[in-house]
């Protein structure tokens, strides 16, 4: 899904990181000093946890979890995207330097629309929780089609939605089971407390 | 598992090395955008010229070239399927446009290609010729916001860590789930993945505790001394001027 410099054309490029970088400010505006290092170390699991392999039909796919990091980062999702995204492009060379706002829109926005979708409280709990996690994958795959398709690829790219709908799915479940566990375990994690950090008690709050 | 590969080689010493870190950042990106933004249609010597630069920085630099070549293999099998898939997608959706056009068509993959290719080189030489704490520092001065340079300092400083930890989730999930995961692969994998993020959540409310007792006040503080030489100027510029040369000119 990271999209590596040279593939997308420069106007969609150029377009992408302005509206990227817009949308780092609007996100992540007025973050207190305790959501930074949460912010962080929960973007290195972020990272870490995507590296899981998941065997399907003869071949692996690994996760993305833009649905998970919506539900529980809310929109501090987007700039911790973009930084692991900026990350990755400098370490790893996964993605590029110029196509770091188009894979942060792609993937960004996946995190962020995971993040609404978790808010409509009049859905189910637990049917949220795979719609997030569904929404995470597929809303990167298509706005990725609609970029190759502006950039003169031809109109076959849509058949990679058809790979990412497989993946959605299993990202879904994965999501659902993730929230049931922490239902169970740490349902405050579930309250999106980054948003609620200010309130909360720096010292022996346990 | 294996950590240190991740600046391996940011201390080496050459004078690719003891450019500024600034000037780095700049010059790879004008030149990612140099080439990048080259036409589908460019000539095919474009692209070699441009890799002939990039080589003569990277003879200078004393990097192995086994450790490039290991980068760039990494990455190709993406770049290749995008290369590919240009022409590809053109052929199916629409053939008669193709065969008109088909040197055009495989031009423009080749181009696509390449221009991947130099773009991933530029970064590995950046990556790989400075420390990545004097990047993220760089990147600081080169007034990137705070919130973006703070996260990343901590996602270097933790993502091993916390590596290591799903390594262990890893280890206790196969020693209970012998042999092939046959049922419920998902709800397995899927608690799996809550328990990495929930010890993140747990540490990261420690260290920012410790963080806090020790004076954090939302960034780190910056030890990085930076000057500007005549060679740091004279250096960058020259490059990126051969390559707009390249561009531009011939």
């Amino acid at each position: 899904m990271h999209i590596s410099d040279g593939i997308i054309s420069t106007p969609v490029c150029l377009t992408a990181t302005a509206a990227a970088i817009g949308l780092v400010y609007l996100t992540g505006r007025r973050a207190t000093t305790e959501e930074i290092p949460r912010m962080g170390i929960t973007g290195a699991a972020l990272f870490v946890a995507s590296l899981i392999h998941f065997p399907v039909a003869g071949t692996s796919i690994h996760l993305g979890l833009f649905g998970i990091a919506g539900i529980i980062l809310g929109r501090r999702s987007f700039p911790v995207v973009f930084t692991a995204l900026l990350f990755q492009a400098l370490i790893f060379q996964h993605g590029g330097l110029l196509t770091l706002g188009v894979n942060a829109i792609n993937m960004g926005t996946g995190a962020f629309m995971a993040w609404i979708i978790w808010r409509i409280t009049a859905i189910p709990e637990y049917a949220r929780a795979a719609l997030a996690g569904f929404t995470g994958i597929i809303v990167p795959a298509l706005l990725m089609i609609a970029e190759f398709r502006i950039t003169g690829y031809g109109s076959a790219v849509a058949v990679i939605a058809l790979i990412y709908i497989i993946a959605a799915l299993i990202e879904g479940g994965i999501t659902l089971s993730a929230v049931v566990f922490f239902r169970k375990v740490k349902p405050d994690i579930l309250a999106n407390p980054v948003l609620n950090c200010k309130h909360e008690k720096v010292y022996g709050d346990d | 598992m294996r950590h240190d590969f991740i600046d391996k080689y940011g201390h080496l010493d050459s004078p690719v090395h003891r450019l500024d870190p600034r000037m780095k950042i700049v010059t790879a990106f004008t030149g990612i955008v140099v080439i990048v933004t080259e036409p589908l249609s460019a000539d095919p010597a474009h692209f070699l010229l441009y890799l002939a630069l990039v080589t003569a920085v990277v003879s200078v630099t004393r990097l192995p070239v086994t450790y490039l070549v290991r980068r760039l293999l990494l990455v190709s099998p993406f770049i290749l399927m995008a290369a590919l898939f240009y022409p590809l997608s053109v052929f199916i959706s629409r053939k008669e446009f193709f065969a008109a056009n088909q040197e055009a068509i495989l031009t423009a993959g080749a181009a696509i290609l390449m221009k991947s290719l130099l773009a991933v080189l530029l970064l590995v030489l950046l990556s790989s010729t400075e420390r990545f704490h004097r990047l993220l520092m760089a990147l600081r001065r080169l007034r990137v916001p705070a919130i973006i340079t703070t996260v990343s300092a901590l996602l270097y400083r933790y993502i091993f860590i916390i590596a290591d930890e799903a390594l262990k989730s890893s280890r206790a999930r196969d020693s209970r789930t012998p042999g092939k995961l046959r049922t419920g692969r998902i709800g397995v994998i899927g608690n799996q993945v809550a328990v990495i993020f929930l010890r993140s959540w747990e540490r990261s409310r420690i260290v920012y505790q410790s963080m806090l007792s020790r004076g954090f006040s939302g960034e780190f503080p910056d030890m990085v001394d930076m000057h500007l030489r005549t060679a740091d100027i004279v250096f960058p510029l020259l490059f990126i001027a051969l390559l707009i040369a390249v561009r531009l000119i011939i």
